[in-house]
């Protein structure tokens, strides 16, 4: 069994600390909460644990494979997909098309079998594309399959991206902020996809400011504070934590 | 012979390094690189030969004509290829946009101008038996040195420059806190035609007066910058000269068919070695 | 009958008509006109992957042109060799060329490299004039004509359109297929293509290179046309004109270049005014296009499509299906 580990990561930028000495860890079919102030390094660290920065100290771990020195793609092909905090979609392209991106890794067929379209080619595309649309009709995007992306609504491109991370067949899935700007019914939809995941032994980790989502459905809930460790265990636990009212939650 | 060879050198390096600095100006602003930028450099050579030798007018007449030109030329640019496009998300647009107008610019003195290069006229009056002391040489350097000189006290001492500086390290902010982002974006565009128009018309009897010099110039200010470092106005300077000298050089060895071969390889090596350039620094990029 | 196949039945039938022209008529200028616009579109095929799919600036493409054709001209002029065989060489050196400018260049940021292919074409053109002992310096070359059947202008003309339209095939299977995509979310979102896993650099260097095997082809045939070259046949407004074709076409688009290039050529020589403005109206083109439709004419239809043609909001909002997801993703698997 794999987890997704980050072990006493720091990193600066310029003469400002953003994350110091912060460990953190994933577990298959785990549900991770990662909460705090804004400015207290969570999308820093999801973004170091994807290979966007690098790490200044600490570590990446997936399993026993050091990912520190990897880069981004690399990741991926190992397993690991993200939405982002500001959905980034291919306006130009339809749905279906956004979707079938992610199974990039997936996809064998060589430059010059795709020109020329060799039998490879073609099986990848009918592969990626009932993967891709599996996916759509499982996240309630069916209805939009062949719509073009810059006609989504905030809630649609995010469920978009959710089900083109799904599109990688994923080990672990980080959401960035996954339920910013979206309706109540769209988190209750989102809940549910996410616990569905869950079920299939996917590990998430979930960077959010809605706390009630997060504490609802975290299996373990880790908090951060101006880039240090404020606390970590349980959504009651944590949740009612007297250090973590004060600094992030109120009364 | 090499002492002429690096005169020469120092004084079209002094107009890749007005050239380089004019985009640095521009660049703090808008953080465009525009690709007229060695158009506005030509318009200054091309209008100070058409204002004193073909109108007849007075040199310092056509001096300050040339200028003016370089000075709308530097606001137009703003005003249409960077104004509305700098708000869009596509990251390339300006490339595009600036381009077209650098064709345009080009073109149009192409057609009007003639794509024969052009004496251009004495400026002060001199023997042409100088040699190395003939003003064609020192002209573009004393150009560069008044530009350099002149920025330097803009930004340290008016408030128009500090407040360029503020635009430049967060524009943003800037804007929050009521600074007229476009006001000054655009005076930056005016100041960098007027530096160019400067540079061009000082080295105007070098190059004569010619409508391709624009590309030529905009891709040497350029690879001063990058071995200079982007945003660093010694390392434009620094840049310029190197690549002035280095080229004459090569000229000297190889003959001068491989001046744009030689500056070329200089920038790929210098690309690949230390991208931020001699003296710039290195940029993090934000998810 | 899915859009594809009827893009394909759509560009057979173009295919049809343009080997039929020379049976409708007589005139040689049309031809030649007609043969030049095949001979652009196969280099324009290949740079519209690199700027419309890519995003990649490249305004240098002339100086592969013209190594293509000086290679032709060079192998099956001077030294006699089967004009095939140089015309193979011609692509190859072309790919190398490409594959050379792209490798120190394609990691840089968009300016930098727009540059570095701004410069690349003028040590071409600076080198065609210098190694005069290769080139022929000022003076130019000759260029022999294809043999056979193919030295007559139509003859010329359907090698030309044979080509182009596999040319067009092999660059509408790459655009439409997962290589498409990946190359759009390096234009328009690395960060997306990064985390998906696209290898940005080694997309771009691949398609730079393709784009240089189809330039050089395109100058071999383009010398064999010019029956004559000298560096001043390979001027920046070439350059300028191949990308002008595919931002004003639309990007993302295989029809919308192709009909660009189509326009671009033919224009000047039914508007004679325009022909002598040449380049400058280029220029405005790009200006007007970049500020007003940046996507480009190819993708007006789209915009209109969907202006006039609202979708209607759900009003259920999102559903789930959360059965099939849980189906796909046991069936799917993990990495």
């Amino acid at each position: 069994m794999k987890t997704l580990q980050a072990k006493g990561v720091s990193k600066s930028f310029g003469g400002l600390k953003a994350l110091s000495d912060v460990s953190i860890e994933v577990r298959p079919g785990e549900i991770h909460g990662l909460i705090g102030p804004n400015g207290s390094g969570k999308t820093t660290l999801l973004n170091m644990i994807c290979g966007y920065y690098r790490v200044d100290d600490g570590r990446i771990l997936l399993g026993d494979e050091d990912l520190t020195g990897q880069d981004i793609q690399t990741r991926a092909r190992l397993g690991i997909a993200r939405t982002f905090q500001k959905p980034r979609l291919l306006q130009d392209l339809t749905v279906l098309e956004n979707a079938m991106l992610g199974a990039w890794t997936d996809h064998e067929a060589s430059f010059l079998e795709t020109a020329f379209a060799l039998p490879r080619n073609r099986k990848d595309e009918a592969r990626s594309r009932d993967y891709a649309r599996e996916l759509l009709h499982g996240v309630g995007l069916g209805y939009a399959v062949d719509r073009r992306a810059n006609l989504l609504e905030h809630g649609e491109q995010r469920f978009l991206e959710v089900a083109r991370a799904l599109a990688l067949r994923p080990r672990f899935v980080l959401l960035d902020e996954p339920a910013g700007g979206l309706t109540d019914h769209e988190i209750d939809s989102l809940e549910r996809i996410v616990l569905t995941l869950k079920d299939a032994g996917i590990g998430v980790l979930i960077v959010e400011h809605h706390t009630d989502f997060v504490f609802r459905i975290s299996d373990r809930v880790t908090v951060l504070h101006l880039g240090r460790l404020l606390k970590h265990g349980d959504p009651h636990t944590v949740e009612t934590d007297q250090e973590v009212i004060n600094v992030y939650l109120g009364a | 012979m090499l002492l002429s060879v690096l005169v020469t050198g120092l004084a079209i390096g002094a107009l890749y390094a007005s050239t380089a600095l004019a985009f640095n100006v521009m660049y703090s602003t808008s953080k465009v690189l525009s690709v007229a930028t060695g158009h506005l450099c030509m318009l200054g050579g091309v209008f100070g030969a058409y204002f004193i030798q073909t109108l007849g007018l007075p040199i310092i007449v056509g001096f300050v004509g040339a200028l003016m030109v370089g000075v709308i030329a530097g606001y137009l640019m703003e005003l249409i290829t960077v104004r509305r496009i700098i708000n869009r998300s596509d990251e390339h647009l300006w490339l595009l946009s600036t381009l077209a107008l650098a064709t345009m610019i080009q073109q149009s003195v192409a057609l009007w101008w003639g794509t024969e290069p052009r004496p251009f006229p004495r400026v002060i009056p001199q023997e042409f038996g100088a040699g190395m002391a003939d003003q064609k040489y020192w002209l573009p350097v004393v150009a560069l040195i008044v530009i350099a000189i002149g920025l330097e006290l803009f930004y340290r001492l008016t408030m128009y420059g500090k407040v360029f500086i503020a635009v430049s390290e967060d524009a943003f902010a800037a804007r929050a806190r009521g600074v007229p982002t476009n006001r000054i974006r655009a005076a930056s565009y005016m100041i960098a035609g007027l530096i160019g128009a400067l540079a061009g018309f000082a080295a105007g009897q070098l190059t004569f007066a010619y409508f391709a010099l624009g590309h030529v110039l905009t891709l040497m200010g350029f690879i001063a910058i990058a071995v200079g470092g982007l945003g660093s106005n010694l390392g434009a300077v620094v840049g310029g000269l190197l690549l002035g000298v280095l080229s004459s050089l090569v000229s000297y060895w190889f003959g001068g068919e491989y001046q744009n071969t030689i500056a070329i390889g200089v920038l790929i090596i210098i690309l690949i070695v230390r991208p931020e350039g001699l003296f710039g620094s290195k940029r993090v990029r934000h998810v | 009958m899915s859009p594809n196949v009827r893009k394909f039945i759509g560009a057979l039938a173009f295919l049809v008509v343009a080997a039929a022209l020379p049976f409708v008529t007589d005139n040689i200028y049309y031809i030649r006109i007609a043969t030049l616009i095949g001979i652009y579109w196969i280099l324009v095929a290949g740079l519209n992957l690199v700027i419309g799919y890519c995003g990649q600036i490249s305004i240098g493409h002339v100086g592969l042109l013209a190594l293509g054709a000086y290679c032709f001209a060079i192998l099956a002029g001077k030294a006699g060799v089967d004009p095939w065989v140089a015309t193979a060489a011609s692509a190859l050196l072309g790919g190398l060329c490409g594959l050379a400018l792209g490798l120190p260049s394609l990691r840089l940021p968009g300016f930098y490299f727009a540059m570095t292919t701004l410069a690349f074409g003028m040590i071409v053109a600076e080198l065609s004039v210098a190694w005069e002992w290769l080139t022929g310096g000022g003076v130019g070359l000759m260029v022999p004509f294809y043999p056979g059947e193919f030295a007559s202008p139509w003859g010329f003309y359907w090698l030309v359109v044979g080509i182009a339209a596999i040319v067009s095939w092999l660059v509408w299977n790459l655009g439409r297929h997962a290589w498409g995509r990946a190359m759009i979310s390096v234009r328009d979102s690395e960060v997306a293509a990064a985390a998906v896993g696209v290898p940005i650099y080694k997309i771009k260097l691949y398609v730079f290179t393709f784009s240089g095997v189809l330039a050089g082809l395109a100058g071999a045939l383009f010398a064999s046309y010019q029956s004559y070259i000298t560096p001043e046949t390979f001027v920046f407004e070439l350059s300028m004109f191949f990308f002008v074709c595919i931002v004003v076409g639309g990007r993302g688009s295989i029809l919308g270049p192709f009909i660009g290039v189509i326009v671009l050529a033919a224009l000047p020589e039914i508007v004679a005014p325009l022909a002598k403005l040449g380049t400058f109206f280029y220029g405005v083109l790009l200006l007007i296009v970049v500020l007003l439709l940046p996507e480009g004419i190819g993708n007006l239809i789209h915009i209109l499509r969907d202006r006039f043609n609202p979708i209607e909001r759900r009003s259920s909002g999102i559903v789930p299906d959360l059965e099939r997801l849980a189906a796909a993703l046991r069936q799917g698997g993990m990495k």
